[in-house]
């Protein structure tokens, strides 16, 4: 591997990053020493157990949380702060409820000041692409989970950004909303040649979408394997009935599932404690 | 697509007569039959029970009265002010608490314990300040409208569902976009509600104040029919009064577009 990562074709670096927090029970490492980079066109996934500090590092990516070690540069480019560069879709429902699908996904046009009449252009173009014709015009109480995470991504998407970052988009939905949503979500990504980092915590989600995945270790937080996915694009949701995609399926499991106990035990115990501080 | 829009909840076509509202007219109909009893029936004070027939007609001349309009405006623009006044400090500070953890803790246990303090008690004090006319009432009612919107407004803005701030920090929107795209837009149930507590906290802090020392306005008015015993006029202005309170909490529920929130 060349040493310079502009030569690897590494859009985004992250370097060493730790997070601590400080908790009642003491000092917390969150995430430790992570290390890694995003090449240009890439689908990257981030599995891990919950509690494994891979919606931390989400934060940390994202700019959003400035109390790390650590570098993360994007194209060369030290970040501190949220960074132009990267678009990011939450987790949590995250639409705005009083504006329109339209007004929603031109929200951050409007915030660079691009004219009304751009604006709305840009943002039907983008509705589009996520399959919402014809509910341009909808509030987001009047749609269905699904459609309102497709409203978020469509507005990340509409800045055009080189990384798009997303954290579980698709934790709250069912699980066939999820597949059918993947698939959408995959197509623009093929489509759009989108440079992207998921952080997951679904194996078969990771598989379906990702060129690679890294696999994270339960607290502290740190890059257990890299797997690479050889599987061909393009690729849908019917591929999660090969047996190849059954095998990463399961190589990955084997690593996650000593991670997933260990991450359980640790959590009885937590309650267990905390019942005898009660007492 | 699996999904389907969630449709929204249609009003039910309902039957010529809700029993609701059947039960209701009742209910005002057995008051005023109770009323009219008691003030034929004698056993109390003259007048302490006007009958309607002598409200009424103490209402008919009243509503022609150019005086009486006179002192409502009087009153009105008192109220008006006081709600600018003290609505627009009560928003700022507010934002200002509901934004900043430091200051809030530092100060909101004033505004908790003032909050609920009587205002009138302040009446001598606006009065050696500004005097026996309109500018003390406006002050009074400044003062008591001023607590309930600042501690809505701050409670609103710490409920405000952080991912959407998250949402505008990631798309880098200067602290003035927060404010007007997300905070408030935001916090519109909250901002509204405390107009419409701060409003009705003004009028009563206002004709409290004109009860108490004034020279016009309605409490003025009907302080004056109180003290020469004219009981149907004061009992017309009362109806008058409360019915023009409404009719304002009406129109500020209207003009916040309580009809647009409830979209979500």
């Amino acid at each position: 591997m060349p040493p310079d990562p502009v030569a690897r074709n590494a859009i985004l670096v992250a370097e060493d990053i730790i997070v601590r927090f400080d908790t009642p029970e003491g000092p917390l490492t969150a995430v430790d020493n992570v290390s890694f980079e995003v090449r240009q066109g890439e689908f990257l996934s981030v599995i891990g157990p919950s509690g494994c500090g891979k919606s931390t590092l989400f934060n940390v990516i994202g700019g959003l949380l400035s109390s790390h070690e650590g570098i993360v540069s994007v194209a060369g480019e030290t970040i501190s702060g949220p960074h132009k560069s990267i678009g990011m879709v939450f987790q949590e429902e995250s639409t705005f409820p009083w504006r329109t699908v339209t007004d929603n996904v031109a929200f951050p046009l409007e915030l660079v000041g691009m004219s009304k009449a751009k604006r709305v252009e840009r943002a039907r173009h983008f509705i589009s692409l996520v399959g919402l014709d014809g509910f341009e015009n909808r509030y987001p109480g009047e749609l269905s989970g699904g459609m309102r995470q497709r409203v978020s991504l469509a507005r990340t998407l509409a800045c055009e950004p080189s990384i798009l970052l997303m954290d579980e988009p698709f934790a709250a939905l069912d699980e066939q909303t999820r597949l059918l949503l993947g698939d959408k979500v995959l197509q623009i990504q093929q489509q759009l040649k989108q440079t992207t980092l998921l952080i997951t915590h679904n194996i078969t989600e990771a598989v379906q979408m990702s060129d690679r995945i890294l696999v994270m270790t339960y607290r502290p937080g740190k890059l257990k394997r890299v797997v690479e996915i050889n599987l061909p694009r393009p690729r849908t949701s019917e591929i999660v009935g090969s047996e190849t995609f059954g095998r990463y399926v399961a190589q990955i499991w084997n690593d996650l599932r000593e991670e997933a106990n260990r991450g359980m035990r640790d959590e009885e115990q937590n309650a267990l404690r905390q019942e005898e501080q009660a007492l | 697509m699996a999904e389907t829009g969630r449709l929204r909840q249609t009003a039910v076509a309902s039957p010529a007569i809700n029993p609701v509202t059947l039960l209701r007219i009742a209910i005002i109909l057995a008051v005023l039959a109770a009323w009219e009893f008691l003030a034929h029936s004698g056993w109390l004070y003259r007048d302490v029970v006007p009958s309607l027939l002598s409200i009424g007609r103490a209402m008919a001349a009243l509503l022609t009265d150019r005086n009486y309009y006179f002192n409502l405006g009087v009153t009105a623009a008192e109220i008006g002010a006081a709600l600018a006044i003290g609505g627009s400090a009560g928003l700022v500070v507010g934002l200002v608490l509901g934004a900043n953890r430091f200051l809030a803790r530092a100060f909101e246990p004033y505004l908790y314990y003032l909050g609920p303090t009587p205002k009138i008690i302040f009446f001598p004090i606006m009065i050696m300040w500004f005097g026996v006319g309109p500018e003390s009432k406006v002050a009074l009612g400044t003062l008591s409208c001023f607590f309930p919107v600042a501690l809505n407004v701050a409670a609103g803005m710490r409920q405000i569902d952080k991912v959407l701030v998250r949402v505008g920090r990631s798309f880098r929107a200067s602290t003035w976009q927060m404010v007007q795209k997300i905070y408030l837009p935001a916090m519109r149930h909250p901002i509204i509600n405390g107009v419409r507590l701060g409003f009705g906290f003004a009028l009563i802090g206002t004709l409290l104040a004109e009860t108490k020392l004034s020279n016009k306005g309605i409490g003025f008015l009907i302080i004056q029919t109180y003290s020469i015993f004219d009981m149907p006029a004061m009992y017309a202005m009362l109806i008058v009064l409360f019915v023009l309170a409404i009719g304002a909490n009406a129109l500020i529920g209207k003009l916040g577009g309580l009809d647009s929130i409830k979209r979500n």
